[in-house]
């Protein structure tokens, strides 16, 4: 077993890292990975036959997770690709400014006010509305590659 | 009188609209599903049902009043001329052929091919043979001679005529024998004719490298089609094929296989793209290989020698050949040599005990001697291949593809050979096959548990670890491997006794505990691995040798997850995001599914033992990887497995130890996925979000009903002295849980929504007195289901809705008579969601069957469920009911109407001596009257 402790310290050293190479054959639907630079969430993944020569092929089609757009790669299937590490935190609501930033409390006691709503009007009017009407609301945030988005909201208050 | 007809206007070029009507109708009447009698039908020989894989066909047998008609007037003589001399006149013009007249007459000639039965004389089939014989002669002219006619095709001239031969053909081997069908063409034989043809549209098969001459595949299949007719037809017959016969098999297959090898090693140099059709789809290549070596097989004295020769040789020269080119294309050559050997010594067996082919049991009755039955020897070459494998210098030789063919070419022969299935006498009793016309049992006894079994068998797993190893990103070898070769080895218990027995298995559990480049598998195949290896421990009788050899097996999982949830713990951050600790979690979990799955009474309690070893760690990985879905969703997988698995044999503690698991399970879920809301702005991926939810909700439902199943059957020893558990109580606990994660978006998805009121269903009528329990919002939001439910189109959930809805009722009604005041004065007020008003649910649902059943299209099939529902209801409060029918009595204008309709419905609750009790005879009695109301109300309303 040591081995295997050793496997996860060499990890836990690199946790600052963007990415993680992961060997495209293992990375599946609802999975994610790195296309062109972006943050992607697979939703189609199909592995050719076999060639005559050698190996197979991995087809990810994949949304971005920050922008919706949709990105295509092919990949050996015994390469390594890259995954983004995907990270969601939860803060809770605590005011939103007339400029369209949000104010979150952290869990350390202080408070992040670098996040915007969202530009969609539906979802920004949940926020709001929410918020108005005094719900405790609790944000979730996440996170990749550099980038932060709100990506759900969740109201654990009284009704 | 239509033939007449067609005479009459024989002027054909002015008058060829009358002729196509004409000969339309001709071709309907031919497709009457005429009338057979029964003794007629045993006194000829011609088989009337027909199996044929892929073509519609019809036999016509019109019976001997037809004789006049259409035999002894010639008119069928006349059609053939008729169509003889238009294509004769046509016959510079490319197009005609496919000329509607042209395919209408041909049409209807093919179809009188079909013709059989009692139309003919009974003279020993002479006449009959005489007529086919006829029809065979003019059809002859469609496909020969055949490189003239296939040259022309590929050249553009239209094929429907080459087809429509086939077709004749296709037709007429269907109602003769064999031998027959040989002498019908003398002196050169119509399977020489047919050996031609299939070779000629073979070689232009191999040549098309588009879709767009899809003639000839079809033409390739029907003639494929035929042989394998013509083939089955001998062995049924126990006759057996002459040598001259044999011999045209023999050099049709050898030449055919010889044209594949050489397009194999051409098309070795060209790109993907080019030949794409040559690997296109797997399944219709192999329907046709596995028709192609059903020629093979009635020849096996020549061909198989053959392709021994043909792989021998290739083999000697692969070592030889330093150009990695060349070598390529013998291993594409060796491909398709292993291909083809499986197919012709065994069967797919899909959905079948697989079983050596007659074929070879048949023939060869002079070999005496195992090493040199040709069966045993191409076995053997391809045998002692795969053991040259086992050398990592040959194997460097290799490439993924000849792997993947050479495990599915162990997997079929392990299946076939090994130990097989008729080494019991018995078998041969039961087979049309005389016992004189076996040859001694060399072939069943060849791989029957003696040391050539042990050796081959040691083989396979040894290539299994090879596969699984040392070829990391080859799904689809891996897959074969998981999913054929090892699952054959474990199938049938007398295997699977002699395989673990062997030292190699014993590699396989230690690289499936140890070694970490398995982890690399897709997890499906994780689980079907861990299925497969602890199936094995079924062939262990011992059961506490069969617990020892589980928990030995799934030991190291359990350790690794055990370690993963304690360092994830710790350092949420760091560690767990991590994808492939992600990855490595789910290949934990699948190959615990894969356990659970493959729970069997000995091997149950070791299963257990390891699963309560993993709750507390899922359960605080279920926290973890909250936001994880992939996790989330294979955690509580794994749950509903579990509890699938073990739930029927677990005593009182253990199931309250499971059931605390599941509870704990659903809570961590809905605290954490209860009221959320998902904001993106990619419609995208909310739209898997809403599937990822779906799959959870559904897997939630799954799991409740699964623990249900306690109840049904439990194989425990009930005397354990505890209290048993209220299965209901758990259950009615776990909706609580479930409803408030529900929305009705979610009902819209069919299967979703027939487990959920499957579920519904299941636990009204089982548990009704525990309704009372649930929340006030949360007894109203199933009844808003319920009410929704009913207003469906799918028969099932309208059934499954209405037994829910009669369990209610029925309950609420027995609770009234017994005078139990107390009855759930907080659940009888249901608040409809569209307008405020509130109403007594039994009313609600009097009022809306009452309003279904005879105002809207009420399903017919379904009044008798709606009866078992609506009884209760009515007799819950008759008053309610009386006005309502008064309602729609009233509605109507006409006098006469009303008075039909009052009558009609005094009916229900007054004839057949109805009373007010809900036994069963009671409820045949309504269903009866309900039955004739529906009918008589839809009458009187729907008449104005």
């Amino acid at each position: 077993m040591s081995d295997d402790e050793h496997h996860f310290e060499s990890k836990a050293d690199s946790g600052a890292s963007k990415t993680y190479p992961q060997q495209a054959g293992t990375i599946r639907k609802n999975g994610y990975i790195v296309i062109k630079g972006r943050a992607c969430k697979v939703v189609e993944v199909s592995t050719s036959k076999t060639g005559k020569h050698g190996h197979a092929k991995c087809h990810f089609v994949a949304i971005d997770i920050f922008n919706g757009k949709k990105l295509e790669d092919i990949v050996p299937s015994s390469h390594n690709s890259d995954v983004p590490h995907v990270n969601r935190t939860d803060y809770q609501l605590i005011d939103i400014s007339e400029d369209g930033f949000v104010s979150l409390l952290t869990e350390n006691g202080n408070t992040k006010d670098d996040l915007r709503l969202p530009t969609d009007d539906a979802l920004l009017s949940q926020i709001k509305d929410g918020f108005a009407e005094g719900k405790d609301l609790v944000v979730s945030v996440m996170s990749a590659m550099g980038e932060e988005q709100i990506c759900g909201l969740k109201d654990i208050g009284p009704k | 009188m239509v033939t007449n007809n067609v005479k009459e206007y024989n002027a054909f070029t002015i008058e060829e609209k009358v002729c196509i009507e004409a000969l339309e109708v001709m071709f309907q009447i031919m497709n009457w599903d005429f009338k057979v009698i029964e003794s007629c039908r045993s006194s000829t020989n011609i088989r009337n049902k027909l199996d044929l894989k892929n073509f519609d066909h019809s036999v016509v047998q019109p019976g001997l009043a037809w004789y006049d008609v259409l035999i002894s007037c010639g008119h069928i003589a006349w059609l053939l001329d008729f169509y003889g001399t238009l294509r004769k006149r046509f016959k510079d013009d490319d197009f005609w052929l496919g000329n509607l007249l042209a395919s209408s007459c041909r049409q209807l000639i093919v179809q009188l091919c079909s013709l059989t039965g009692t139309i003919f004389l009974s003279d020993n089939l002479l006449s009959y043979t005489e007529y086919i014989r006829q029809m065979l002669y003019s059809i002859v002219e469609w496909i020969n001679p055949p490189d003239v006619i296939i040259d022309a095709i590929n050249s553009g001239k239209c094929a429907s005529e080459m087809l429509d031969g086939c077709r004749a053909l296709l037709s007429i081997a269907t109602l003769i024998d064999t031998e027959t069908f040989n002498s019908l063409l003398r002196p050169f034989g119509t399977l020489q004719l047919m050996s031609n043809l299939t070779l000629k549209v073979a070689f232009a098969f191999g040549n098309i490298n588009n879709d767009e001459q899809s003639c000839i595949s079809e033409a390739m299949d029907i003639l494929l089609e035929t042989w394998s007719i013509l083939l089955m037809n001998t062995y049924s017959s126990g006759k057996g094929l002459s040598n001259e016969e044999k011999n045209i098999c023999a050099s049709l297959f050898n030449y055919l296989m010889d044209s594949q090898l050489k397009a194999a090693s051409v098309l070795i140099f060209k790109s993907e793209n080019e030949s794409g059709h040559f690997l296109a789809s797997v399944s219709s290549r192999d329907e046709r290989l596995g028709s192609i070596c059903l020629i093979a097989r009635a020849a096996a004295d020549i061909t198989l020698p053959f392709l021994f020769t043909s792989f021998s040789e290739r083999l000697k020269g692969l070592c030889q050949i330093k150009k990695q080119n060349d070598r390529n294309s013998t291993l594409e050559e060796l491909y398709w040599l292993i291909l083809m050997s499986g197919h012709v010594l065994t069967d797919s067996g899909e959905g079948e005990t697989i079983l050596i082919p007659d074929a070879f049991l048949v023939q060869f009755p002079d070999v005496v001697e195992a090493s040199s039955h040709p069966v045993i020897v191409l076995s053997e070459s391809i045998i002692i291949f795969a053991e040259q494998i086992l050398n990592t210098e040959m194997r460097a030789f290799l490439n993924p593809r000849l792997m993947e063919v050479l495990v599915w070419f162990l997997g079929r022969w392990v299946n076939t050979y090994i130990l097989p299935v008729e080494s019991d006498e018995k078998y041969y009793r039961n087979t049309q096959i005389q016992r004189k016309q076996l040859s001694p049992k060399i072939l069943p006894n060849y791989a029957g548990g003696n040391s050539q079994g042990k050796r081959i068998l040691h083989v396979s797993i040894f290539i299994s670890i090879i596969a699984l190893t040392s070829y990391p990103g080859q799904p689809k070898l891996q897959a074969l491997t998981c999913q054929q070769l090892l699952p054959a080895l474990v199938r049938r218990k007398n295997v699977c006794i002699q395989v673990i027995s062997l030292g190699s298995w014993n590699n396989l559990l230690n690289v499936f505990a140890n070694d970490m480049s398995l982890f690399s598998l897709s997890s499906r195949l994780q689980r079907t691995l861990a299925e497969t290896l602890i199936h094995s421990a079924s062939a262990i009788k011992d059961s506490n040798l069969s617990n020892q050899y589980v928990s030995g097996l799934m030991g190291s999982t359990v350790k690794y997850l055990v370690d993963i949830s304690q360092i994830t713990k710790n350092d949420v951050k760091a560690v767990s995001p991590q994808p492939d600790i992600i990855c490595w979690v789910c290949s934990l979990l699948e190959r615990l599914r894969g356990a659970v799955r493959a729970t069997e009474p000995q091997t149950q309690k070791a299963i257990f033992d390891n699963s309560v070893a993993v709750m507390n760690p899922l359960l605080s990985m279920m926290s973890i990887y909250k936001d994880e879905a992939t996790v989330v969703y294979m955690i509580l997988k794994y749950a509903v497995d579990l509890v699938e698995g073990q739930v029927v044999f677990l005593s009182t503690e253990d199931t309250r130890m499971l059931i605390g698991f599941c509870f704990n399970l659903l809570e961590i879920y809905s605290l954490h996925n209860a009221r959320k809301i998902l904001l993106s702005l990619s419609p995208g991926l909310l739209n898997e979000a809403e599937i990822e939810k779906y799959k959870d909700l559904s897997a939630l439902l799954q799991l409740l009903s699964n623990l249900c199943s306690k109840d049904l059957v439990d194989f425990s020893s009930a005397s354990d002295g505890l209290d048993s558990i209220d299965i209901g109580q758990v259950v009615y606990m776990g909706l609580h849980v479930v409803i408030p994660l529900m929305s009705s978006e979610l009902l819209k998805y069919t299967k979703f929504s027939k487990k959920y009121f499957y579920f519904l269903s299941h636990i009204f009528e089982v548990y009704p007195e525990k309704t009372t329990q649930l929340k006030n919002e949360d007894f109203i939001h199933i009844i808003g289901t319920l009410d929704w439910g009913i207003r469906q189109q799918d028969i099932e959930v309208i059934e499954m809705c209405l037994r829910a809805l009669n369990a209610l009722a029925s309950y609420h009604y027995k609770t009234k008579l017994s005078w139990n005041a107390d009855i759930s004065t907080q659940l009888e007020k249901f608040q409809r969601p569209n307008d405020m008003s509130t109403e007594h649910i039994m009313h609600h649902f009097l009022h809306s069957l009452t309003h279904l059943l005879f105002l809207e299209n009420f399903r017919t099939d379904l009044v008798g469920t709606a009866a078992d529902a609506l009884l209760p209801l009515l007799l819950y409060d008759q008053e309610m009911y009386q006005k309502l029918v008064h309602d729609i009595v009233e509605r109507q204008s006409n006098d006469i109407q009303k008075s039909g309709l009052s009558t009609a419905f005094n009916f229900l609750t007054d004839s057949n001596q109805l009373s007010a009790s809900l036994d069963r005879p009671n409820r045949q009695r309504f269903r009866k009257n309900l039955q004739k109301l529906v009918i008589d109300v839809s009458g009187i309303l729907r008449t104005n």
